[in-house]
């Protein structure tokens, strides 16, 4: 058989040191011992096949499995250049070192781009076993690299499925639990409605407890379900003028600014690649927020934007009973309250839904209270959707 | 003096169909009120087959989506393809708002698509709507009996 190398196992074969198992492209015998000699003064155990031309070479990979590959340039058939191309066929990620005569730097500089790891003159092979080490090393450290790098893949996909099974659960386990509580509620309202005064006084209470609890629950999930809708609509998102969206917040919101004497200040907003929907929830939310936690004087509240590197950074400042720093984070958490209900109204889902529109976005929100000064949400939206694509503008 | 109208219920859950009796009873005590717990059994009523053959065709038809055995959609689709209960008008009564849900029903040919109320007042004000207008604004078609 032609191609098939010569077997040049060194004779010391049995050692504590694993063998490196070479493969050396060359068709010059006296060369390739040569090479050998050179590790193996270098204290290297090889384990060498010798292919002559790409038959050889290509068997010698599957039954050899080097972990480097040494060859010659020039080959009466065939040149390392296309040693390269059948490594990358196969995509195999050996190290790949060019021993060879003077090739001149077009070529050395050429075939180290198609993917050579280094270029050895044969007679600077005294430099040959470093060049080795350090592909080995470059390899190895790849390989833990890749390996980093599916694994954290893996991690992202798992956690994309796990948040989504989550959504999905949120939102069947809220629309299908609506049902049962539709009954309790009608049920125990229509108790109340037709025996009120009939049973006993404590009758009476039971049932308005029973009541209020289904009602109050039937809220909670249809801010539950208002939750998990963030994260399932999807793809509504154009170019919003934010003006008009505060413009329409605000005579949406007109009657409850009236009855507070709230002033609502802003400034120019800025145009914004956004779901317009989501957008005016956010600024409607937090407008209604300033508007419940006020505190004695009536409610100013300021809207406005600037540009901050990538992002437009929008914030809503009040003059409210402010945030201890120390819930800062708790209130964007879904169903966090920091007030008895009976103090504050609400279910404690607005900046909930505030925080999973905004991060849906590509954005931040957070906010910034002295305490008992007001408080000022901040948000950031990206100047332009990493995933738009260009040319639109 | 119009002769008593008659209204076919077909949902499975009890205390819904309680709820639309308890309505009708206030606002329309005159009302005939029949109810089928699922598509097979509604479709049988209508078609007056089985244990319904004695049954009388409805003026109305409430019909609840989410039913055993068949679906309300494909209840509605039976409905509208058979020449003799093409034009009794049908409500779908769910508690569905998907818009899908919405869409398919009046595609079939649902005459309205009504979302069944979390609270007992909201559902007793839709039943006596749902009532006023159809047995008190709208003309219906004749029996045909």
């Amino acid at each position: 058989m032609s191609g098939v190398g010569i077997k040049l196992a060194a004779p010391s074969s049995v050692g504590p040191k694993p063998k490196l198992r070479a493969l050396l492209v060359e068709d010059n015998a006296l060369d390739a011992e040569l090479v050998l000699r050179a590790l193996r003064k270098d204290s290297f155990e090889v384990s060498a096949l010798i292919a002559q031309d790409e038959a050889g070479f290509v068997q010698a990979l599957r039954t050899h499995c080097p972990e480097v590959i040494l060859a010659d340039y020039n080959l009466p058939n065939w040149t390392g250049m296309e040693v390269l191309n059948v490594l990358r066929r196969q995509n195999l990620d050996i190290p790949m070192i060019l021993v060879s005569g003077a090739l001149g730097d077009v070529l050395a500089v050429e075939c180290i781009r198609q993917g050579a790891t280094d270029y050895v003159l044969k007679d600077a092979l005294a430099r040959l076993p470093e060049v080795i080490r350090r592909a080995l090393k470059e390899k190895y450290e790849r390989s833990l690299r890749h390996q980093a790098e599916e694994n954290l893949a893996k991690k992202v996909d798992e956690l994309a499925r796990s948040n989504a099974d989550l959504e999905q659960f949120a939102y069947v386990a809220s629309h299908d639990l609506q049902e049962p509580l539709r009954m309790v509620a009608a049920y125990t309202q229509l108790l109340s409605e037709r025996y009120k005064g009939k049973l006993d006084e404590n009758a009476d209470k039971f049932i308005g407890y029973a009541s209020e609890g289904a009602l109050r629950m039937q809220v909670l999930i249809q801010d539950l379900l208002a939750f998990s809708r963030v994260g399932r609509a999807n793809g509504n998102c154009a170019n919003v003028d934010c003006n008009a969206v505060m413009e329409e917040v605000l005579k949406t919101m007109a009657p409850a600014i009236q009855e507070s004497a709230a002033v609502v200040k802003r400034t120019n907003l800025p145009s914004i690649w956004a779901d317009r929907t989501q957008m005016s929830q956010v600024l409607q939310n937090l407008i209604g927020n300033a508007l419940k936690f006020r505190g004695k004087e009536p409610p100013v509240i300021s809207v406005q934007a600037e540009k901050a590197d990538q992002h437009w950074r929008f914030s809503v400042r009040d003059n409210g009973i402010g945030i201890a720093p120390e819930f800062a984070e708790n209130i964007f958490v879904v169903f966090q309250r920091l007030h008895a209900r009976t103090e504050y109204p609400g279910n404690g889902i607005g900046l909930a839904i505030c925080k999973k529109i905004i991060e849906r976005a590509g954005g931040k929100i957070w906010v910034e209270s002295e305490g008992s000064g007001g408080s000022t949400f901040k948000f950031t939206i990206p100047v332009q959707s990493p995933d738009r694509k260009d040319g639109m503008a | 003096m119009k002769s008593a109208r008659r209204l076919l219920i077909v949902d499975d859950n009890p205390a819904d169909v309680t709820l639309a009796r308890e309505a009708l009873e206030v606002c329309a005590p005159d009302c005939e009120i029949n109810s089928v717990p699922d598509g097979v059994e509604a479709l049988a009523f209508l078609n007056r087959r089985d244990k319904h053959a004695e049954a009388l065709r409805p003026d109305l038809v409430i019909l609840d989506l989410n039913l055993p055995k068949r679906g309300g959609l494909d209840v509605l689709a039976a409905m509208k393809a058979g020449p003799h209960l093409r034009r009794i008008p049908v409500i779908i009564f769910s508690t569905s708002q998907l818009g899908r849900d919405v869409a398919r029903s009046y595609e079939l040919g649902a005459n309205c698509y009504v979302c069944k109320p979390g609270n007992l007042t909201e559902f007793f004000a839709t039943m006596k709507a749902i009532e006023q207008f159809w047995f008190g604004s709208a003309t219906l078609p004749p029996r045909g009996e």
